[in-house]
């Protein structure tokens, strides 16, 4: 009977599922067969097919083969798709998908990597726009609303593959041991090996953040004598950003910078709010309703005002992905603690 | 689940922002699961792979119309399933075809005697014990191990209940364990507890 649990926790353990009571059943069990420890790490092994495998580079023979494949779709007269080639008859009833596909296809090639000498590449984003890249090395970005991203359109052989934003992004960075990934903004410069991180770097804010999500990064602030702060997963450093006064004439010693490192706030499952908005979500959590309001009026485009500066340290908690605006503002205000109007010019009132 | 969440990632590049590149990582990434899964239904890796050749350029032109898709793991895995079948029942007219005459040889998996852990002779017993199991039972045991599917996901994609798949690698688990002889008694396992007391 216990053998018989112990083969299920086994599958369970392997299927990734193992709750903690059962983990707790399942060391136990180990203790009472002791052959069975060698058993769970033979399943935790890597296996591999016992018959044919695909090799890295087979499996890119299967993609080019398979993109020679859609072009040659797109390329096709349609209507004289040999009857009997039955895989191909396949495609006869999606000719109106022929056009988009021949628009993909020359996007395709005119934008596959050229020989000649890369200058630097910008993406830009405007408010409420949020939009996502893929550099020359496999390293994706995602380019938040109101941000700027500097890069090569090439990266050099066994230098630093370096970036400069301005604004917010999400990096999943590919790992080049050869080649540190480095993202230059005003206040810091962050170093990475492959890792996924979020930078927020916005001129218009006091400070700037960078949230480490798998990975590890080195941050290296501009204005502490390039001090370097190392960040493990699911820490953000918070730096404030010294406004570069107007006045020149007071050099008074500056208020002291307050560097802190904090953890990433999970609001539900999986749902960081650092990085929420890669996935299309608006998250914040135990935020003051003057900060969440910042975040609606770039998430929705409008302008939002307090007529009872008291509101603005209300705090709220909340996942949002598909609402309006006014159902949002109408899921707060369930709290009973504050009321909201929209005025002729469709600005927002908080009260 | 950080793979799961890069297939999510990418999927959603491509329904929301048409983008090629993601597709391509997407194909890369999954299209060896799914040609030995087609493979395994169709009896051939040539067909196979034509097949989630299709099913990949499906997933282009229908994208847009994808966005309510939750699990795209599924989604391929479903897609593949379905096309593989309806190509053998064109293949082989008035013949019903189903999962349960899937040809097992294409499934077979073992540890990777490479590494040290294991020897080739266990990896070789593991691989016969596989070979034992219905054949059910191995599909189960490689969407699991192999794949790394959940199990909802292998439920979904099998029309069966989680439970039924807990059972089913519950069973594999037994056959390989005994295999590589693990089938200490309680008694002999209360000798051990002694020794260690």
């Amino acid at each position: 009977m216990d053998q018989e649990k112990l083969y299920t926790l086994l599958a369970r353990e392997m299927a990734g599922l193992l709750t903690e009571d059962e983990a707790v059943d399942l060391q136990q069990l180990l203790q009472q067969y002791p052959d069975a420890s060698y058993i769970r790490e033979v399943f935790a092994q890597n296996w591999v097919p016992a018959g044919k495998q695909y090799t890295g580079s087979q499996v890119q023979q299967l993609l080019e083969k398979h993109q020679l494949r859609m072009e040659t779709l797109t390329e096709a007269p349609v209507i004289e798709v040999p009857a009997k080639r039955r895989i191909w008859g396949w495609y006869a009833g999606i000719a109106a998908s022929v056009l988009v596909l021949l628009a993909v296809g020359a996007w395709w090639w005119h934008s596959s990597p050229s020989e000649k000498p890369a200058p630097l590449a910008q993406m830009v984003t405007e408010k409420r726009m949020r939009s996502q890249v893929l550099l020359p090395d496999g390293t994706r970005v995602w380019l938040n609303a109101g941000s700027k991203l500097d890069y090569p359109k090439q990266f050099a052989a066994h230098t630093p593959r370096e970036v400069t934003l301005e604004g917010e992004a999400f990096f999943v960075v590919t790992a080049d041991a050869e080649r540190p990934f480095r993202v230059h903004t005003k206040t810091f410069q962050v170093r990475v090996l492959g890792t996924s991180f979020n930078i927020r770097a916005y001129p218009q804010e006091d400070s700037a953040v960078t949230s480490l999500v798998q990975g590890a990064v080195e941050v290296v602030l501009k204005n502490a004598d390039n001090q370097v702060v190392s960040l493990k997963p699911n820490e953000k450093l918070t730096v404030p950003v010294l406004q570069v006064a107007a006045e020149t004439h007071t050099v008074a010693a500056p208020a002291p910078m307050v560097i802190y490192k904090s953890k990433l706030s999970p609001v539900q499952d999986s749902v960081l709010t650092e990085t929420a908005w890669v996935q299309n979500k608006l998250a914040f959590k135990h935020l003051e309703l003057e900060k969440v309001a910042v975040m609606l009026e770039e998430w929705y485009g409008v302008e939002i005002g307090f007529k009872d500066n008291r509101k603005k340290q209300l705090y709220f908690s909340g996942v949002f992905e598909s609402e309006s605006l006014e159902q949002v503002l109408n899921a707060l205000e369930t709290t009973l603690s504050f009321t909201w109007h929209k005025d002729a010019a469709g600005k927002i009132w908080i009260q | 689940m950080r793979e799961n969440e890069q297939i999510k990632l990418l999927f959603h590049g491509i329904c929301y922002e048409n983008n090629i590149q993601a597709y391509n990582e997407l194909y890369v990434s999954l299209c060896a699961r799914l040609i030995h899964f087609s493979a395994s239904i169709v009896s051939s890796f040539h067909l196979a792979e034509e097949i989630v050749s299709d099913v990949f350029l499906t997933l282009w032109q229908k994208r847009n119309d994808l966005l309510h898709v939750q699990n795209p793991v599924v989604y391929l895995y479903v897609s593949t399933k379905n096309l593989s079948l309806n190509t053998l029942q064109q293949q082989k007219r008035h013949q019903h075809h189903s999962l349960d005459d899937i040809n097992t040889d294409i499934l077979a998996i073992a540890p990777d005697a490479e590494n040290g852990m294991v020897s080739a002779e266990v990896s070789q017993k593991i691989e016969r014990a596989i070979r034992c199991l219905p054949a059910r039972c191995q599909l189960i045991f490689r969407l699991i191990k192999q794949d790394r599917l959940s199990y909802r996901e292998v439920a979904e994609l099998l029309n069966i209940s989680t439970k039924t798949v807990d059972a089913q690698l519950t069973i594999a688990v037994k056959k390989i364990s005994q295999a590589i002889r693990f089938d200490l008694s309680d008694e002999t396992a209360q000798t051990y507890l002694r020794i260690d007391s």
